[in-house]
């Protein structure tokens, strides 16, 4: 008896909740300004960049594509990197993605299975574009669904002066010559590390940018037939040996189990380690950081004697368009217009980065002669990041620094490590 | 002893219907403007609880019978159509050796911190409710104490990160004193990590208890203490018979909510360690949120959610039963 | 500790026995200690301060030094300069003092039940309070958004304070409950014999009496929807909706973090946090309850 009355009583409440609920919600700034009427569309565009760009520059490009194109309206939502992920995913479950979105090639593949990113292969052909002008596209299972926009590549910074003083004449150029130079810079004391490897399981992209890339600069790879291929692989394990055998030796920076890139580029800055692979990105920060440190770029050292074309790990700010999104065509058009060669080089200049597009050049490429520098190593070798397109890449690479964290602790062998990833690797495939 | 001094009101620690709760036996009424009374008064407690039942119901309950029903399904949110595979995703939990060790780590972190919690906030409680002190003085102090409670996770994380760096101020400070070779990894050694994980959640936590601590001792009537004193009880015996029994019910819940939410702590050992160096400080909350955001199965990711909420509710219940024994 | 604590537990107004010498002793043992907690807890937010000063590289220099060359504000110059970043404090204040009042009033209300009344359900009610927090957030996340999409919170203020008060709210219950109890039945009682209703009892007395409690429910309450980040994020779209803690977050970029930007937002988070903490504490000055129990 008592019971029906308080259920109508509850009943009651909730509804007048949920009245008060959407009469807030009317009053709040939610309205995403869908703007149905006179073919205006709006264009939610989230991404991690904005806020890693100069102030205002990134907006200044969204101004020019609007009155490029009268009638869009680009509202730029800016998250921090190291949620995107979450809130793409949140969002695509929900149903409230951004149409236009930030992506980073080790979510594509999931982003495609999820059904939250659309298939950019068949709206390229709808909208007649020559794709041979982009450098590079994000494919999973033949249809591309990321473009990258602009490449951060990673290769091997050296600090002139720790170098010198430590009698090495010349950056190392094979992987005996970079043991060497490390083991001198170690020598040196003072709490110098040759080499600093950073394997957080936070962010395990250490995996692809310092320990693979020794695989890719030999012209080796991590896979075979798109499947993974870690043991039985000369190409892979002596370039994992290398690193363990650089850790046994003691040249390696102190806290590299929770070190992330972050991390990496601060100690190389305060001339704590000698040298390091790393991101172009980092190039101004160091610089500004610490304006009398003079360092070199080079490419990553090969095994001695290896002469073919040197893989250079990358980084991409790539693009992506919702599959919910009711504005694709609209969509495609931002995609076009960052893509296309003017606003490529402006964006991948005021970003310090390598432009998406074949035509493109950045002017810093010209101005600055480290930069130029790492063009023509990008030039003479090619991009290699054998992550991007993957199934769960973010899991992959932090399944494979566990492992090679127990390697380097002494758990287990090289050998073992492999197999042990290789294992968990063929279970996500 | 103490207790035995009947000193007036301290006794209900248990709640009781004042307003003429009407007895289970329900004698008849006499009139009936009466039974309406009555029947007002046994609808009142619903009454208050309503806006906390809506709530609770329309955002909590709603999305937890929703991650239940995500638990029984195979691989929803990736999967278009997920079909129901019964306690399949349990079963792949339950011998994940990974949960296991996530399992041990978080007891670890979870009674270590909750104990730490507990001593450091009473401890700095008892200190700053001291007499001898002007309250100047005291102020002072409480604004120290409750500093690293005004910090989000990630500026904790950030925070500790640099001062347990290999190169940072910890290693630095006990380096030059000479207490360890100022070589300490804290973070990626294995065998530190877990401790100094906990370290960080103790330093952060605590001021919580001890707010609610200083807030209790307050409420405790001083009149017990000179009924103590006149018995002949010392400092400990005032502490032990008078100050603990009246803290009581406050340290119980506080103990299980910060259990509970301890065991919850996510982004702090996130930011800090990412569950490593190997798992040494894996916990339930890095196991579920890897399962969930890397690996994409948020079916099991889950039911491995489920099962903590199975736990925890068996302590609510050991909790109320607590309570319930000691009206 | 254990030598202080009688010192401490004898709250007395009457006048201390002891020997004046034995007094001074107390006094240097009892500050001793409260200098050694003091350093536990408030060297880290020193480092913190310190950084917030520095330039980015010098964060990370060895020796470790806590004022150097490069001291500055220009950290603070930024983020107050910049109107974004101004908005994300006005949205903490706003949702984190909304989430404060609503979460005592709907909480002293519930705690009332659970003190004064025994009914139907209470006890299971009370396990489903206790254990609905027992949920990783995490796993909530994805079906709760969709909750808050369905009914239109999306990046409003209402959608964050509503979330919030359902993360605070069992722990201002089950804290308020414990403080009512503590208090004798009688109080109330008392002015019900007046003719007065349950709501009279519970404002009029209950509530005036039980200020330490309601204060540090208060502060809790308030430190959880300031530094809040993950529900804060995703409940959010826009920049004018946007929190503290996501602006902090967002200094901590993909390939380098803004440090002393980000110290020096936190510091700057905490001070108004301060200063009401400064405002509020005279509650717990000693006694207030005490006298007022007394019928």
């Amino acid at each position: 008896m008592g019971n029906g009355a308080r259920m109508t009583r509850a009943v009651a409440t909730l509804g007048a909740v949920a009245l008060v609920a959407t009469a807030c919600s009317g009053g709040g700034s939610g309205g995403s300004g869908d703007g149905e009427s006179g073919g205006d569309v709006t264009l939610e565009f989230s991404q991690w960049w904005e806020p890693e760009l100069p102030d205002g520059e990134f907006r200044a490009l969204m101004d020019e594509f609007e009155d490029a194109n009268p009638g869009i309206t680009v509202e730029l939502l800016s998250g921090p990197y190291a949620s995107t992920k979450e809130q793409v995913i949140a969002g695509a479950a929900a149903g409230t993605m951004s149409d236009v979105v930030g992506l980073d090639g080790a979510w594509v593949n999931d982003f495609a299975k999820q059904g939250a990113i659309a298939d950019l292969s068949s709206i390229m052909s709808d909208a007649g574009y020559d794709d041979s002008q982009l450098v590079s596209q994000v494919a999973v299972d033949g249809s591309t669904y990321m473009i990258p926009v602009v490449n951060f590549v990673y290769p091997m910074f050296t600090n002139d002066a720790v170098l010198s003083q430590a009698g090495v004449a010349a950056p190392p150029a094979t992987r005996t010559e970079f043991a060497d130079a490390a083991q001198k810079i170690t020598g040196l004391g003072n709490n110098t590390y040759g080499w600093v490897l950073p394997l957080s399981l936070e962010a395990p992209n250490g995996v692809q940018n310092d320990v693979m890339s020794w695989v890719w600069a030999s012209g080796g790879s991590m896979l075979k037939d798109g499947q993974p291929a870690l043991v039985d692989n000369p190409d892979v394990s002596s370039g994992v040996e290398f690193v363990a055998d650089l850790w046994d030796s003691g040249v390696v920076s102190p806290g590299a189990f929770t070190m992330k890139e972050q991390d990496k580029v601060e100690e190389f800055t305060n001339g704590r380690v000698g040298m390091m692979i790393d991101s172009l990105a980092h190039v101004n920060t160091i610089r500004e950081a610490n304006p009398d440190l003079k360092f070199s770029i080079s490419a990553i050292p090969a095994e001695d004697g290896y002469t073919g074309e040197r893989g250079i790990p990358y980084a991409s700010w790539g693009i992506g368009i919702s599959e919910n999104s009711e504005h694709k065509a609209e969509a495609w058009k931002l995609v076009e217009f960052l893509m296309s060669k003017d606003t490529n080089s402006q964006l991948s200049s005021i970003a310090h980065a390598f432009p998406g597009n074949t035509e493109s050049v950045p002017d810093f490429v010209e101005e600055d002669e480290l930069f130029g520098t790492a063009f023509e190593i990008y030039q003479n070798g090619y991009p290699a990041n054998e992550f991007t397109g993957l199934p769960v890449a973010e899991q992959l690479m932090r399944d494979f620094s566990e492992e090679l964290q127990r390697a380097l602790q002494g758990d287990q062998t090289v050998d073992e490590a492999l197999a042990a990833a290789q294992e968990k690797w063929e279970a996500e495939f | 002893m103490i207790t035995s001094h009947p000193t007036r009101a301290r006794t209900d620690d248990h709640p009781v219907a004042v307003a003429a709760g009407p007895e289970p036996s329900g004698a008849p009424a006499p009139r009936r403007g009466l039974t309406l009374a009555q029947l007002r008064a046994r609808f009142t407690p619903y009454g208050f609880l309503t806006p906390t039942g809506v709530l609770l119901i329309v955002l909590m309950v709603t999305p937890i019978v929703m991650v239940v029903q995500y638990s029984l399904m195979d691989r929803v949110i990736t999967n278009k159509n997920p079909a129901f595979v019964g306690f399949q995703n349990y079963l792949e939990v339950l011998t994940d050796p990974v949960f296991t060790v996530a399992v041990r780590n978080t007891l670890v972190f979870t009674v270590g911190s909750v104990v730490a919690h507990f001593v450091i906030g009473l401890a700095f409680a008892l200190l700053l409710n001291t007499p001898l002190l002007s309250h100047r003085v005291k102020a002072f102090f409480r604004v120290l104490y409750v500093l690293p409670w005004l910090f989000t996770v990630a500026i904790i994380a950030v925070l500790w990160r640099l001062l347990l760096n290999p190169n940072g101020v910890v290693n630095y400070l006990l380096g030059t004193f000479g207490l360890t070779d100022g070589q300490t990894q804290w973070l990626s050694d294995p065998s530190t990590a877990l401790g100094a994980v906990t370290f960080i959640n103790i330093w952060s936590g605590y001021p919580f208890f001890m707010i609610s601590l200083l807030a209790g001792l307050q409420g405790i009537p001083r009149d017990l203490y000179e009924a103590a004193r006149v018995d002949g009880a010392g400092w400990w015996g005032q502490f032990r018979n008078v100050t603990l029994p009246q803290l009581r019910p406050i340290i119980v819940s506080m103990a299980l909510l910060d259990f509970i939410w301890t065991t919850q702590q996510f982004a702090l050992i996130w930011m800090t360690t990412g569950g490593g160096p190997i798992t040494s400080t894996e916990m339930l909350s890095t196991f579920t949120y890897k399962l969930a955001f890397t690996q994409y199965d948020f079916s099991v990711a889950s039911a491995a959610a489920v099962v903590v909420l199975l736990l925890s509710m068996v302590l609510a219940f050991f909790y109320v039963r607590h309570q319930k024994a000691r009206d | 500790m254990t030598t202080l604590a009688p010192t401490v537990a004898t709250t007395t107004d009457r006048p201390p026995l002891r020997t004046a010498p034995k007094q001074t002793g107390r006094k240097i043992a009892v500050i001793a200690a409260l200098v050694v907690g003091a350093c536990f807890s408030a060297l880290p937010v020193l480092w913190m301060l310190s950084s917030s000063f520095k330039r980015n590289p010098e964060i990370f220099a060895y020796p470790p030094r806590l004022i150097t060359d490069g001291f500055s504000f220009d950290a603070y110059t930024t983020i107050l300069t910049d109107p974004v970043k101004l908005r994300f404090f006005l949205n903490s204040y706003v949702v984190a003092i909304s989430v404060t009042l609503l979460t005592l009033v709907v909480a002293v209300l519930a705690a009332y039940a659970f003190s004064r009344y025994d009914f139907w359900g209470k006890k299971t009610i009370n396990v489903v309070v206790v254990s609905v927090q027992a949920v990783p957030p995490i796993t909530l996340l994805i079906p709760y958004f969709g909750l808050v999409v369905a009914l239109k919170l999306y990046n409003t203020y209402p959608g964050l304070i509503l979330t919030y008060m359902v993360f605070t709210l069992p722990y201002a219950i089950i804290m308020m409950t414990g403080y009512f109890n503590t208090l004798p039945k009688e109080l109330d009682e008392a002015v019900k014999v007046d003719g007065a209703g349950p709501m009279t009892a519970l404002w009029r007395i209950l509530v005036p009496i039980s200020v330490p409690g309601l204060v540090s429910v208060g502060i809790y309450t308030f430190m959880i929807a300031w530094n809040e980040f993950l529900f804060a994020l995703t409940l959010t779209r826009t920049e004018d909706m946007r929190t503290v803690p996501i602006g902090i977050q967002l200094l901590m970029g993909q390939h380098s973090y803004e440090w002393n930007e980000m110290m020096a937002m936190s510091i700057l988070g905490c001070i108004p946090v301060l200063v009401l903490f400064l405002f509020f504490q005279r509650f717990f000055i000693g006694g207030m309850t005490a006298g007022a129990v007394k019928i």
